[in-house]
Formats: structure tokens, C-alpha cells, sequence
């Protein structure tokens, strides 16, 4: 994402945070179709993917005096709340009811654990390394990353679906990041 | 479960947000005492953000903007609408024409229009190579999509295929679900002879059905999705060598074969 995007961002979730609509016009206009998109490869459903979209939003504008621009941009923000939510929803489906911890959990509670400003820019064509990096991961890596984020699918379920051992499973992703971190890291440089 | 040494590995797992209950509670508790996996865990949050941007990128209903922004928020889009600073820089200078002579002024709107056309030819050209490539995603995320309907399945079951004869080194696995379909990945196929190709076959206690043509990349691997009828009872699956184009029922070498579990 360009830098000035993310200072348009920045202004913008501050007037959101004061009731401003037309500020929360801009940020849909901004990051609506990612929103979107992102719910709609996870639910498969578009009634369904709509309405996640106006849950993140509708989330976005009750809690935006709450997000810290020093530690993450908006877009990141919004499409890790679009992705917890279409996973809890898709989980609600097939009856799975534990919560993903993940969009309150993973990035917000540990302080430390968000990268600064400068690595979470991630720019169209970084994204376009990443997805060429997983489409060329060994299959059973590419799976199992695909399962944990896409299917919302746990440790010991991905384990079970592909029937490997847990070790493997661990292994796979954590090799599987690196990778796609690497590819990521790759684009920094050009 | 964890061996405690193993704690480490986690890093991924967690990244994804894919560990749950007492495994998700141990590992946030070492990550209090480790500074090299949260590290690790911070250095893999762009990845995953890149992961949530990297699917095809799908225009939302417009009404679903009125959903989310309730009244006024029209001004993104008027701000958009608003003259570029060279017409803007044109319409003063129109305001003086009279002074400086229409001749001069149809001269700049002739080169304005010029210079509006090349653009528009640029923009044509740049949307025709977006949507291209938007359609190549989409195609890729649709194929991803089925392949994760197979073996997100609960009906799901897996065969191993072994390389036969001048394939001994070649390996195979299938993922079937009944409902939704079947993944199948190969690795080290010998290269194909000119005019041939590998075809997949679903063998049926009647028949054996096609299940697609397999293309090996250079290093012999592949990977493929198909559809299949969710009438039929597979009892194995079957690579064989066939004439380009595929046929109707098996007549080459088997390649790989392997039995589908009762």
C-alpha cells in the first residue's frame, strides 16, 4: 500500500473515531473491495460475504478510537477482523463452535508482536510474490497454510484431514511461512 | 502432545491462528519468556497480511455501500469528480482568451485533446491487461477454492499410488470426496515421449473413467482437480501413458496405481 494511503488512513480512522461518516465513506472506498474479496474466497457465499463486510465496518466504527495507527495500518486492521469473523462464521456452519483466537488474540493482546509500520507495508506487487511463493510451496505445505487460513482449520484438524502427524504439520507451516516471508522480503528489496 | 522443545515450531501455527485451547495457552505463555519466537511470530505478521490480500480481488455490490455507510458519505466519490488541476489551469485560461486570441487557445485545446486521447488509449490498454489478470487469479483462486472443497470434505478419504515398471521412482496421492471431488498430485513422472501424455483414471468395479490428462512440469511433478460423478464407487485410481489427446478407456502402461481403502 502506497504511503500516502496509509497517512489518508491514519486521518481518516481519526475522524471516523469522532462520528465522521463521510470518513468511513473514504475508508470503504479505500479497503471495501479487499474487505469483500477476502470474505468472500473464505465463505464461498456472497449474501454471506456481504454481511461480514458490514460487521467488519460496522466494527471499524464503534471501536476506531481504539486502533493504534503507530502499531498496524487500517487495512491490515479491517482485512484481519474480515478474516476472524468469516472464519467464525464458516466454523458456525459446519457445527465447529470453539473461537479462533486470532484477530483479539495473535496481533492486539502481546504488544510487541505487531511488526513496525515499515514491514506491514505490503505493496501489490510483494502480495503478487507471495501468492506466485504459494503456488509453487510443495502441496502438502501449501494445503496445510490453506487449510489454517482459509478453512480456519486447527493443529490437530488440518493434522487429521491430511492425515499427518502433528510434528509434520508444525513443521510444514512453519517452513511454508518462511518461505513466503522470504518471497515477501524479495520484493522489499526491488 | 509437544514434546516442550518442540514449542518453538509453533511459530506458524500461531501466526495462522491455528492453535486452539491448552496447546494456544502454552504457547502464548512461552512466547512471554521467548524472544526468539516472538520475533518470529512479528516477522511472519506481513505474510500472513499479503495472505489475506492474495485471493482474486472481487467488485462488491454497489448497494452494499449504502449498507455500510448509512446516509451522507458521498464525498469520497464527488472528490474523485472533481476537475484535475490542469482543467482547472485550462478554464482560467479561457477566462482570458479574449485577450491573448482564440487562435492560440484552439491550438492548447487541440493539444489537450491529443494528449486526452493517448491517455484514454493507455487507460484501454492498462484495463485490458487488468482484467486479464484479474481472470487469471480468479481462475487460480477458483481452482485453490475446489481444491480446498476436497479436502476440507468430510467424506474425504486418501490413496497412495505407487510407480510401477519404468515409473518405479514415481509416487502418487488422491484425495477423493464422493461430494465434491478429487485432488491428485505426482511426483518424479518420467518426461513424457513426444506425442504422449498421462491420464488419470478413476477405475469403477464396471469400467475405468477418465479423470483428465496429467502435464508434468520438469521435474516430473503434478498436480490436477477433478470433478467426478458422485455416483461411482472407485475400488482403485490409475495413471496409464496414452496417445495425446487421451482416450475414451485405458490402453498404455500403467504408471501408477493404488487401491482405494473398502
Amino acid at each position: 500500500m502506497r504511503t500516502e494511503d496509509r497517512d489518508a488512513d491514519a486521518r481518516a480512522i481519526h475522524k471516523v473515531a469522532a462520528g465522521d461518516q463521510a470518513a468511513m465513506a473514504e475508508l470503504y472506498d479505500r479497503h471495501g473491495r479487499l474487505v469483500y474479496s477476502l470474505a468472500l474466497r473464505i465463505l464461498d457465499d456472497q449474501a454471506d460475504a456481504e454481511d461480514i463486510v458490514q460487521e467488519v465496518f460496522s466494527q471499524a466504527w464503534s471501536q476506531a478510537g481504539r486502533h493504534d495507527v503507530a502499531r498496524g495500518s487500517v487495512g491490515a486492521w479491517l482485512l484481519m477482523m474480515t478474516r476472524s469473523r468469516a472464519i467464525d462464521r464458516l466454523r458456525s456452519r459446519r457445527g465447529q463452535v470453539d473461537p479462533v483466537p486470532f484477530a483479539e488474540g495473535a496481533a492486539l493482546q502481546l504488544a510487541d508482536l505487531s511488526p513496525s509500520q515499515e514491514a506491514m507495508a505490503s505493496t501489490a506487487e510483494q502480495v503478487a510474490r507471495v501468492r506466485d511463493a504459494l503456488s509453487r510451496l510443495p502441496l502438502l505445505q501449501r494445503l496445510s497454510v490453506e487449510l489454517a487460513f482459509y478453512e480456519g482449520l486447527s493443529h490437530s484438524e488440518i493434522a487429521e484431514r491430511l492425515e499427518q502427524p502433528l510434528g509434520t504439520v508444525k513443521t510444514r507451516i512453519r517452513l511454508a511461512l518462511m518461505k513466503l516471508r522470504e518471497a515477501l522480503g524479495e520484493g522489499k528489496m526491488a | 502432545m509437544n514434546d516442550p522443545d518442540d514449542l518453538h515450531e509453533l511459530t506458524g501455527l500461531y501466526a495462522l491462528g491455528a492453535l486452539r485451547g491448552e496447546e494456544h495457552a502454552r504457547f502464548e505463555a512461552h512466547l512471554e519468556v521467548c524472544e526468539r519466537c516472538r520475533a518470529e511470530v512479528r516477522s511472519f505478521s506481513p505474510v500472513v497480511e499479503s495472505l489475506s490480500r492474495a485471493g482474486a480481488v472481487v467488485e462488491p455490490p454497489l448497494a452494499l455501500r449504502a449498507r455500510v455507510v448509512p446516509g451522507g458519505g458521498n464525498r469520497a466519490v464527488v472528490r474523485d469528480l472533481r476537475p484535475s488541476p490542469t482543467l482547472a489551469w485550462l478554464a482560467a485560461a479561457a477566462s482570458v482568451v479574449l485577450t491573448i486570441g482564440v487562435g492560440w487557445y484552439a491550438a492548447q485545446l487541440h493539444a489537450r485533446i491529443d494528449d486526452l486521447e493517448a491517455r484514454l488509449a493507455a487507460a484501454n490498454f492498462r484495463a485490458g491487461a487488468a482484467e486479464r489478470q484479474t481472470a487469471d487469479a480468479r481462475q487460480a483462486a477458483d481452482r485453490a477454492q475446489d481444491m480446498l472443497g476436497v479436502l476440507s470434505a468430510p467424506d474425504m478419504a486418501r490413496v497412495d499410488l505407487k510407480g510401477q515398471g519404468a515409473a518405479a521412482a514415481a509416487a502418487g496421492r488422491a484425495f477423493w470426496s464422493r461430494s465434491r471431488g478429487l485432488v491428485f498430485t505426482a511426483t518424479n513422472l518420467p518426461a513424457l515421449p513426444a506425442g504422449k501424455v498421462y491420464q488419470l483414471w478413476v477405475v469403477t468395479p464396471t469400467a475405468p473413467v477418465s479423470a483428465g490428462l496429467l502435464h508434468p512440469d520438469d521435474q516430473g511433478r503434478v498436480t490436477t482437480v477433478a470433478q467426478t460423478d458422485p455416483a461411482i464407487s472407485p475400488v482403485a485410481m490409475a495413471v496409464t501413458l496414452e496417445p495425446e489427446g487421451g482416450v475414451p478407456s485405458p490402453t498404455g502402461d500403467k504408471y501408477l496405481i493404488g487401491m482405494v481403502a473398502p
